[in-house]
């Protein structure tokens, strides 16, 4: 599936992307270039050729790790995404873990002691968490934190201590939505059969939620963990953007401005590319966790 | 006095729910020797599974009450226990078999284990020597022994309440109570099952409280019957008081109402109406408006219990007002 | 065979059950405190964008720049304080309010209609037709819808058209993946059928017996896509991608008063929260009516 998908993606980013009004060729050349320049270049670069020539090309080129230049600087786009992927990996793959690690114990406990203090609570602010842009949460957590406090830098990528604020900002949606998810399905869990099965065999009420219903209610629980990480890479441009982190994320951003075509094109197949492995990932987490599955594949 | 496994007495539970409050069981008292069988009869909604669930003391709460009663189970006052000693009686000394061998085992755990992580919990055992003993139960009720480290969904319904079975029986509890374990599966799956159950029973000297709603099972394998309406239990009393001697309307309704094997050109007579709603019971006699012997006091007097012997009682104002009254019903016998 | 009393009877007790349907579920919805708080709060955001005129003046407050009242803190004159070009702030959220709403109402109607017609087509013929349009979807799935929205933006030009042209077809997939799920639900329920029996044609059947009776998890989808829109809004404002400066939009007037948080806080404090309390409504009614549209579910 992954490979077909891929296919289709580029192709139909390639396709927004060449909808750009604006020429090419000038872009790159500046404003001084003579006419003849700009139809040599175009030539060179082969814009007049039909648009799926073109795809193929880039295709061509992509398979064997060019993704082209940077109209703007000239650098390769292959090689800047490179430099800045791991950057984006680490902010992104820290903010999805802190959010299981939070969502996961809330979610089971608002669960078990449905409609308690603890519950409402949680809920209400989950709802506020997924109701919260990230780049405003970024900021009120600059204003906080590092202007205030002082305990953490407000923005640029120096050791450990620079990842928080943009981890936790970018975190935050996430954490509500998988904690809401785990609670819901959590309580559609605890009333099945199985769990009087289990209370009535005499397990502990401790080991009824761990071993029996936490088992059953992560299922839907990884499936949005899974759609989680996509939303997580689309935050993730702006909480870069607002805390001046060099990830793919800032990188397609300043490209736009730029109107540096090819890397916002790479960015943007980066940014599926990994979207797409994570749901591959979740699909083979899902053989695990559950057997049924398993058995369709075998 | 008998020697009881179980005693319950005036047991009262309701449901507190957003609609109103639901009288579930409205005085219950059912005593059951050892070794013996008690069926439970009656329609959905009865209360039959909420009596069930007490007894192990899962009853939900939220929204389930006890308002009063007591249960005594094996000499244990079950609503003194802590939770944690609660724990160390399910599965011990009374288990139970849930309705729907669908649902009933947990998807994403190997059948050896559910059947095994009872024997560990009871009888403190390694997880090795768990699995090797959850293996001869599985055996016993006729399930090839390698099939420990499958799924549930890699069985049909009637092997899964077979492995239900073999949970329920892994301890060997003194009490086992079975929640209608043959309703949902096939006919011919139900008579194995119900063979399998009537023989294991009397393997380990197991009392029984089989809850159903099919009188053909109830006479198969159980000693005495209750039947139970509107959250009361009607009339009770051995097989043959209650099959032979009926003495309640609502029973002779139920007997009118299945198909007879020796005379099958006799008609079926339903009983009309539907059970009241649980949100409102009438003051009177829950059976009242449905009932063809109904008399002025049924409508406004809760009706008491009426004996014709030690063990077969009636609760209904017929008795007390005509003492030699008998049903003219054209299928009871004598 | 259909005579028309038949079919007027039909209408008839069709009609009664819908009515009584959502009477019920406006009763519900009523019960829950949260989401009666979420319509308040949602109602008092229509005020504010239907009377705007009568709040503040466009021209004057919203636009009209004055150096000598610039970064003014909230005060009785100016309740939210000013912006760095001494510009209202409670009159230019107010101004935003009409621009958020608008943008999130229309963007989800394209989402919806585009859609929801192919999840309706999908679900209904089934089959190929259906694998056609799902595989197509599952390559606009695997862009993160964001990132999408940006890419449709970067390349189109940013205005305030391209806006919901960007948000609302990067929300098509969600739409057609629900409609498609409600439509298979009802799909093949008796009424559906004997419909079919007295002859009614495929589009008649679609519009006038699937969607009505597979409406439930649209209208509940379709209010929290409006937030997330709003949300989307905003965003791609804040990078410079949505809306444009001086036109007041609480995505770009975040992006504006960024540089000032170190000694005016306020600056981005009530843009912010406005946000968060409008895609807050939003979602606490869409929470409220999936309760009362599925009471077992709570």
């Amino acid at each position: 599936m992954l490979i077909p998908v891929m296919l289709g993606v580029i192709f139909l980013v390639f396709f927004i992307i060449s909808l750009t009004p604006g020429d090419a060729a000038s872009m790159i050349l500046g404003d001084g270039a003579t006419e003849e320049r700009i139809i040599e270049l175009r030539d060179d670069m082969g814009l007049d050729d039909p648009l799926i020539v073109q795809y193929g090309r880039y295709m061509w080129d992509l398979l064997r790790g060019n993704m082209g230049d940077s109209y703007s600087t000239g650098r390769s786009v292959a090689g800047e995404i490179v430099q800045r992927f791991p950057n984006t990996f680490k902010l992104t793959v820290t903010a999805i873990f802190l959010s299981v690690l939070i969502s996961i114990p809330i979610g089971v406990i608002s669960a078990t002691k449905q409609y308690s203090l603890f519950d409402n609570i949680g809920m209400i602010l989950a709802l506020v968490g997924i109701s919260m842009p990230s780049f405003w949460t970024g900021l009120i957590l600059i204003i906080i934190f590092a202007l205030n406090l002082g305990w953490f830098p407000s923005g640029g990528m120096k050791g450990i201590m620079s990842l928080v604020l943009p981890a936790f900002t970018l975190a935050i949606a996430s954490t509500a939505s998988i904690t809401r998810t785990t609670r819901s399905s959590m309580l559609e869990v605890i009333r099945q059969d199985y769990i009087n099965t289990a209370k009535a065999k005499g397990v502990s009420r401790r080991k009824v939620i761990t071993r029996h219903a936490l088992g059953n209610a992560l299922i839907p629980a990884v499936t949005v963990i899974g759609l989680e990480f996509g939303i997580l890479l689309g935050g993730a441009v702006l909480t870069e953007t607002v805390f001046s982190w060099p990830g793919i994320g800032r990188l397609m951003v300043e490209s736009i401005q730029r109107k540096d075509t090819p890397m916002v094109l790479g960015c943007v197949i980066i940014f599926s590319l990994s979207f797409s492995i994570v749901n591959l990932i979740i699909d083979i987490l899902y053989a695990y966790i559950d057997p049924r599955i398993k058995a369709n594949y075998t | 006095m008998k020697d009881h496994i179980l005693e319950i007495k005036d047991l009262h539970i309701q449901f507190n729910t957003d609609e109103g409050v639901v009288q579930a069981l409205n005085g219950i008292d059912i005593t059951l020797e050892r070794g013996k069988t008690l069926g439970l009869v009656g329609e959905t909604g009865a209360g039959k599974t909420t009596t069930a669930l007490s007894i192990l003391r899962l009853v939900p709460r939220p929204p389930g009450e006890v308002v009063r009663g007591s249960i005594i189970l094996d000499g244990i006052p079950i609503m003194e226990q802590s939770e944690y000693e609660m724990e160390k009686i399910r599965g011990k000394t009374v288990s139970m078999i849930f309705q729907d061998p669908m649902t009933a085992l947990n998807p994403v755990i190997k059948v050896g284990e559910q059947i095994a992580e009872a024997i560990s919990i009871h009888q403190k055992l390694s997880k090795e020597k768990s699995l090797a003993k959850a293996r001869e139960v599985l055996e016993l009720v006729g399930i090839p022994g390698n099939r420990m480290q499958e799924y549930p969904h890699q069985f049909s319904g009637g092997m899964k309440q077979r492995v239900i079975i073999a949970i329920a029986l892994s301890c060997s509890p003194k009490l086992l109570i079975a929640d209608e374990p043959t309703t949902a599966l096939d006919v011919t799956i139900q008579a194995q099952v119900l063979e399998l159950m009537k023989e294991l029973k009397q393997k380990f000297h197991m009392a029984m409280v089989m809850i159903s709603h099919d009188l053909g099972v109830v006479a198969e394998v159980c000693d005495d019957v209750a039947i139970m309406y509107a959250g009361k239990i009607v009339e009770q009393g051995s097989l043959e008081d209650v099959f032979l001697r009926t003495k309640h309307p609502y029973t002779e309704g139920l007997f009118n109402s299945i198909p007879n094997i020796d005379d099958r050109k006799a008609e079926l007579i339903p009983i009309r109406g539907l059970m009241s709603d649980p949100y409102n019971l009438p003051s009177g006699c829950p059976f009242f408006d449905r009932c063809d012997y109904a008399m002025d006091i049924c409508r406004t007097e809760k009706p008491v219990k009426h004996s014709f012997s030690d063990t077969h009682f009636t609760e209904c104002h017929l008795y007390t007002a005509q003492p030699e009254f008998s049903l003219k019903s054209k299928k009871t016998k004598e | 065979m259909s005579t028309p009393t038949t079919t007027t009877y039909e209408k008839h007790t069709l009609n009664t059950k819908k009515k009584s349907q959502w009477l019920d579920v406006w009763k519900r919805l009523k019960k829950s405190r949260t989401a009666v708080i979420g319509l308040i709060l949602i109602l008092v955001f229509l005020m504010l964008a239907l009377f705007a005129p009568f709040i503040a003046d466009y021209e004057k407050d919203a636009l009209g720049m004055n150096v000598k009242e610039r970064l003014q803190s909230p005060s009785l004159t100016h309740w939210f304080g000013t912006d760095e070009f001494g510009r209202d702030i409670f009159a230019r959220i107010v101004y935003g309010t009409r621009i958020s709403l608008f943008v999130g109402i229309i963007s989800v109607s394209i989402a919806l209609s585009l859609g929801g017609t192919l999840g309706a087509i999908a679900g209904y013929y089934g089959g190929r037709i259906d694998n056609a349009i799902m595989r197509v979807l599952d390559v606009l799935l695997a862009i993160p819808t964001i990132l999408l929205a940006i890419t449709i933006v970067a390349a189109l030009g940013a205005s305030i058209l391209n806006l919901m042209i960007a948000v609302g077809i990067s929300n098509i997939p969600g739409f057609a993946r629900v409609v498609r799920a409600s439509v298979l639900s009802v799909k093949d329920q008796e009424y559906i059928e004997s419909a079919r029996a007295i002859g009614a044609r495929d589009h008649t059947i679609i519009l006038k017996h699937v969607l009505p009776n597979s409406m439930a998890p649209i209208v509940v989808f379709a209010t929290l896509k409006v937030a997330s829109a709003i949300m989307a809004t905003s965003s791609l404002s804040f990078i410079g991608l949505g809306i444009q400066p001086p036109t007041p939009e609480w995505g770009n007037m975040l992006a504006g008063g960024r540089a000032y948080i170190r000694d005016h806080m306020y600056i981005v404090l009530s843009p912010g929260l406005a946000i968060v309390l409008t895609v807050l409504s939003l979602n606490l009614i869409g929470d409220g009516l999936r309760d009362a549209l599925d009471p077992k579910l709570k």
